[in-house]
């Protein structure tokens, strides 16, 4: 076949009415059957025009934007070179830290200093809630100490930002809730200063819903998780959406609206099939289990958590897997079977105990009091409340918990223990968990 | 239960944001490139941003993502997302609060086919402009960008106009070899 001259192909794409009429058909008719002179056809017809956008010569051109953008970029990256050998000594040191007003140290002045802090205080918020507080403080110091046009477009402020929710955060997990949502509006504040505020507002969304649910004020928790929940979809992240949905469910739950809750879960177990996610489905089969549990479907909270521990066993994390043991004693309980519940329930307490999750490990032993009330067996339920305090006084946890505790084992050795003491004590343990600061007032005295 | 209040902590994965120092700039360079055409079309074409505001919101969007680009997951919808927001707060149909996603559904910044397809040519059209020679790239650029006309470069070159569309012919054809040769197309 001969080919079609790429001058007439290219005169032909950039004007097609000025070839004559029989040699437009005769063109249109060969590149419809030809690959070669359709490639180049399509090339000629589309290059004149898209050669004209400036974007398709950035690349190899430049910009003023590029140029601005790329050395902003690579200050960042020197920054945090610099700044990450100068904290290192200080970041296993959080009490030098405190101690050394960096803020008030000019080397120490710089965005990658603030960066590096905030990372840390990052890593360190759930487990380690007041070293945390002291990185945050520390970046906050820094942050607010630095001219606002320290960086372009203001950026300086999602700094300041992200430091203000990791104080937050730090200060949730330590039960100060005023102090939270003083940060949180302070975040706030920081990110609507940015030309593009939605990340650093969802992520404070997330956080303030949290405080919420920890203040067992639902309603409120929802309402903002969902928004945050929204956010997250508008910027593409599922992940950080599954955790706000995630804990719309956990909201539901707490609310002991269960069919609510087990819609939620199931739209994140969804998520982790359609994305083979195991920790997503690990987490919201455990959370379906504990649904259907608390529903009396045993035989569905028994399958549910049996597929969570497969999972868990084989990607942790261990207080998950125990949580999903206990998840299973709990059912054997409410199937009767106390003997074999007791049994395993005994193992998740040890375990949660073992690691220091203490709280968790005094509600287990209060789902063994309760089979050991079902079997009639109250002076062990006075050595297992005993060893629950020493095990709280061990761990320096002087709390509303200790006198919940000391009062099981009083009704217990005086024989008037119900297993409505047991709830009573269990919700106060559940919510103490999230506010230490929380007094335990005996539940009414009945006719027993 | 798994408190899920954790969950909503943990919203950053393990890693991300770590004390690792920020990605390094010739990754920011490479995310820049791909996507701050296609962000400048969705606010000049969906929100009828001038081109120079525009570019400047391109800007702004961008310094934000750097500052904290180990934590975003996804690039691509974060920075639609992030334009978006950018741009309905420059036209002040909402505060910035207000602006934390809109209510359209799906949103209006979301690239249409169309525009994706035009991106992605544009973007092969950008990578073989790399291989066609420098003297090609400048003589393009003068009479597609700059608008020169034949005889204004004739006289920057001490040339023709004829033959100046001669060059222009052969660097076509280059570019449609470099075409060929990164689409892989006959």
């Amino acid at each position: 076949m001969e080919h079609i001259a790429e001058s007439e192909l290219a005169f032909y794409a950039f004007d097609p009415t000025a070839v004559s009429e029989e040699r437009r058909r005769a063109i249109e008719s060969h590149i419809a059957d030809c690959a070669v002179c359709r490639t180049a056809y399509e090339f000629f017809a589309v290059a004149e025009e898209d050669l004209s956008d400036a974007d398709v010569w950035e690349r190899n051109m430049g910009s003023a934007t590029r140029e601005s953008l790329m050395a902003y970029a690579a200050r960042i990256a020197e920054e945090d070179e610099e700044a990450a050998e100068l904290l290192k000594p200080l970041f296993d040191a959080p009490a030098r830290v405190a101690w050394a007003n960096l803020h008030r140290q000019k080397r120490f002045l710089n965005g990658g200093v603030v960066r590096q802090l905030n990372a840390r205080a990052l890593a360190l918020r759930e487990s380690e809630p007041l070293d945390a507080l002291t990185f945050a403080d520390a970046a906050i110091a820094i942050a607010e100490a630095l001219p606002d046009d320290t960086y372009p477009a203001k950026a300086i402020y999602e700094l300041r930002g992200k430091a203000w929710e990791h104080r937050a955060v730090a200060q949730t997990v330590l039960g100060d809730f005023a102090a939270a949502y003083d940060s949180l509006a302070r975040a706030e504040r920081a990110h609507k200063k940015l030309a593009s505020p939605a990340f650093g507002l969802a992520a404070v969304s997330l956080i303030r819903a949290s405080v919420h649910y920890c203040q067992q004020q639902f309603a409120e928790a929802e309402a903002i998780a969902e928004k945050a929940e929204r956010a997250y979809a508008h910027l593409g992240d599922d992940e950080r959406r599954m955790s706000a949905l995630f804990l719309r469910g956990g909201i539901r739950f707490e609310a002991s609206d269960l069919s609510g809750a087990i819609v939620l879960f199931r739209q994140v177990l969804d998520y982790g099939e359609s994305t083979n996610n195991s920790r997503w489905i690990a987490r919201s089969l455990n959370a379906l289990g504990n649904c259907e549990s608390d529903r009396g479907n045993l035989g569905e909270a028994s399958m549910h958590f049996q597929k969570a521990l497969a999972l868990l066993r084989e990607i942790g994390p261990a207080n998950e897997r125990i949580s999903t043991q206990w998840g299973i004693a709990r059912v054997l309980l409410r199937a009767g079977k106390c003997h074999e519940a007791i049994r395993r329930l005994r193992d998740a307490a040890a375990e949660f105990e073992a690691r220091g999750i203490v709280t968790d490990a005094a509600l287990v032993s209060l789902d063994i009091a309760d089979g050991l009330l079902a079997l009639d067996q109250t002076h062990q339920i006075v050595n297992l409340a005993a060893r629950m305090f020493r095990v709280f006084t061990d761990a320096g946890m002087l709390t509303g918990a200790l006198t919940a505790l000391a009062y099981i084992k009083e009704a217990a050795a005086a024989g008037t223990l119900t297993p409505d003491d047991l709830q009573s004590v269990r919700v106060f343990l559940r919510q103490a968990k999230r506010q230490p600061e929380l007094l335990f007032v005996r539940p009414p005295t009945r006719n027993r | 239960m798994q408190d899920p209040r954790l969950e909503a902590e943990r919203a950053t994965p393990p890693g991300a944001n770590a004390a690792t120092p920020a990605a390094p700039p010739v990754e920011f360079e490479e995310v820049y490139l791909r996507y701050a055409s296609m962000l400048r079309k969705i606010a000049v074409r969906k929100f009828r941003i001038p081109i120079a505001e525009a570019e400047s919101l391109v800007h702004d969007v961008f310094a934000t993502y750097f500052m904290h680009a180990a934590s975003v997951h996804a690039v691509e919808p974060y920075l639609v997302g992030a334009i978006c927001n950018a741009s309905r707060y420059y036209l002040r149909r909402s505060d910035a609060a207000e602006a934390l996603f809109c209510s359209e559904t799906p949103c209006m910044a979301v690239p249409d086919r169309g525009l994706l397809d035009e991106i992605d040519r544009k973007l092969l059209l950008s990578r073989m402009l790399a291989g066609v020679g420098s003297r090609c790239r400048d003589l393009l650029h003068r009479y597609y960008v700059n608008g020169e006309t034949t005889s204004a470069i004739a006289g920057a070159i001490e040339s023709t106009p004829g033959t100046v569309l001669v060059f222009l012919h052969k660097c076509r054809k280059r570019a449609l070899d470099a075409y060929r040769a990164i689409s892989g197309r006959v």
